[in-house]
């Protein structure tokens, strides 16, 4: 049996560049949360209709601090 | 061997005036063992080694893979991953590969490293010279630690020593920080920066030393490929279990603060085991699947013991004595071997106490470059304190443990989170007891304030 795939993305900080400017969970609410000093907890897998989010928040990070990478193995 | 260093004994400083902090061990006894730690007090020489040891054979990579497949060698800086995946993950890559031999034994009660580069470093050498070889690598990079001088000048006199044909040695000295032994600090470190993890994007087998595929791994790895270059699988494998041959070192050391344990220093041993009053620190070589039981002393096993060092696991020592000295087997019942530093308490002393202090230092260890480690580790540090002073923290303890890990270029909020969580999760019945009063007390000493 093959499985149905997609191209799936992850999200990945590059901590020591993140600056808890919180632009991220602005404008990906549904898969990044900021803990208690703002910096961000990111939740899982990006699910395909939210792709283009995604690299929305990349972009929009002003310390170029998000990256998508491929999803980690399962 | 009497490698027992000369200097003042290193006690863990009566808490109360300012937060503990580990000293570096200053009485070691490192003890005989069946493949590694062999010919101990014998000069250390090139010519020395050469002779005890016999020629060093060089397979090419396939034979290589097989030797260290066959012999399941895993890597023994904590990670444990397999050698030979790390060794055809670097010989794929397109450019000439690199070799780094890490010693910079950033864990201040890790001697393991040191005792080998003290009484074999020509077996670790011999190890790294094998991988380059296979690999087709131009140089080796050696790394110690700034804050371990002896071993230091022991790999510097080493590595200038070495006659490899095609080999160009080169020796580094890491900032002496709890997370200089991280991969990336170390290929920073090489690289000329300041020696401080930074994301890794890809692993270090892939893209590590100026984007080379570098071969990094702990100083043990390699004295084990050097035994097993020159002894065999076979009689590697006559050593320890089936699904894990050979040996392991280990450190056993007395120091952690609040430990209720004597630490004699300059009392010698009776051979195997230690005596009550033993030095601070051991260094001894097991056979895996040897009970821990037959590792330490009953007194060592009479209290809590912290398995895998001040990034390692709570365990009872009564449950500890039973399981083997296995990295498996023991993941599988949640505990951690990690670089083999095995730290008892003692019967009469306080887990959340000695955690309080360890926690403390641990946050302060941060490089201070990532944003959950840096907020994160004090405010767990300042919890466990809290809860060292009789207040039930415990809900909190756990919303940071949930919270810290996997969030940071290295993985040292990951370790101090391991730390709390075991004391909670493993030595529940203690910190309960430590709250509600009936915790033994020994005299003040210990982080908590």
């Amino acid at each position: 049996m093959s499985r149905v795939r997609h191209d799936g993305v992850a999200l990945a900080v590059d901590w020591p560049a993140c600056r808890a400017r919180g632009l991220c969970a602005e404008l990906l609410p549904e898969q990044i949360s900021l803990d208690e000093w703002g910096y961000p907890v990111v939740h899982g897998p990006v699910p395909p209709a939210l792709r283009d989010h995604a690299v929305g928040a990349v972009r929009a990070c002003p310390h170029r601090a998000l990256r998508v990478v491929a999803p980690p193995p399962t | 061997m009497t490698a027992t260093i000369p200097g003042p004994a290193a006690r863990a400083p009566v808490a109360g005036s300012a937060d503990w902090v580990p000293t570096p061990v200053t009485d070691l006894f490192v003890h005989e063992g069946p493949l590694l730690l062999r010919h101990l007090g014998e000069p250390v020489d090139l010519a020395h080694h050469q002779a005890r040891r016999g020629p060093l054979p060089t397979p090419d990579l396939a034979a290589l893979v097989t030797l260290v497949t066959d012999a399941a060698v895993r890597g023994r800086g904590g990670a444990g991953f397999p050698l030979a995946r790390k060794l055809t993950t670097a010989a794929r890559g397109r450019r000439r590969p690199v070799v780094v031999v890490n010693a910079a034994e950033g864990e201040p009660d890790s001697c393991k490293d040191s005792a080998l580069l003290r009484t074999a470093p020509h077996l670790v050498l011999d190890g790294a010279a094998v991988v380059a070889r296979a690999l087709g690598a131009g140089e080796v990079h050696v790394v110690t630690g700034a804050d371990r001088t002896d071993t230091t000048r022991a790999a510097r006199a080493a590595v200038a020593e070495r006659d490899d044909r095609s080999v160009r040695w080169s020796h580094r000295v890491a900032p002496p920080r709890f997370v200089s032994g991280q991969a990336r600090a170390v290929v920073e470190l090489l690289e000329g920066r300041d020696g401080l993890p930074v994301t890794a994007w890809q692993p270090e087998a892939v893209s590590g030393l100026r984007g080379r595929p570098t071969l990094l791994s702990n100083t043990e790895t390699f004295a084990h490929v050097a035994v097993l270059v020159r002894g065999g699988a076979d009689a590697y494998a006559s050593f320890g279990t089936v699904d894990e041959p050979g040996t392991t070192l280990l450190t056993v050391s007395r120091r952690l603060p609040a430990a209720g344990l004597p630490t004699d220093a300059g009392v010698g041993t009776d051979g195997g085991v230690v005596a009550d009053g033993g030095p601070e620190a051991r260094v001894v070589e097991v056979a895996h699947g040897t009970p821990f039981v037959d590792v330490l002393h009953p007194a060592e096993l009479a209290g809590p013991v912290l398995l895998g060092g001040y990034h390692g696991t709570w365990v009872e020592g009564d449950v500890l004595a039973d399981l083997p000295v296995s990295a498996g087997e023991l993941r599988r019942r949640g505990l951690a071997l990690g670089a083999g530093v095995v730290l008892p308490l003692g019967p009469d002393a306080c887990p959340v106490r000695a955690t309080a202090a360890v926690t403390t230092f641990l946050a302060g260890e941060s490089a201070g470059r990532c944003g959950p480690c840096v907020n994160g580790l004090p405010a767990l540090a300042d919890a466990v304190r809290r809860l060292a002073e009789g207040e039930d923290t415990r809900p909190r303890l756990r919303e940071l443990c949930g919270l810290l890990p996997s969030r940071g270029a290295c993985a040292h909020p990951d370790g101090t989170t391991r730390l709390v969580r075991t004391l909670l999760e493993h030595l529940g019945r203690r910190v309960h007891a430590h709250l509600d009063g009936s915790c033994p007390r020994v005299s003040g000493v210990g982080g908590a304030r």
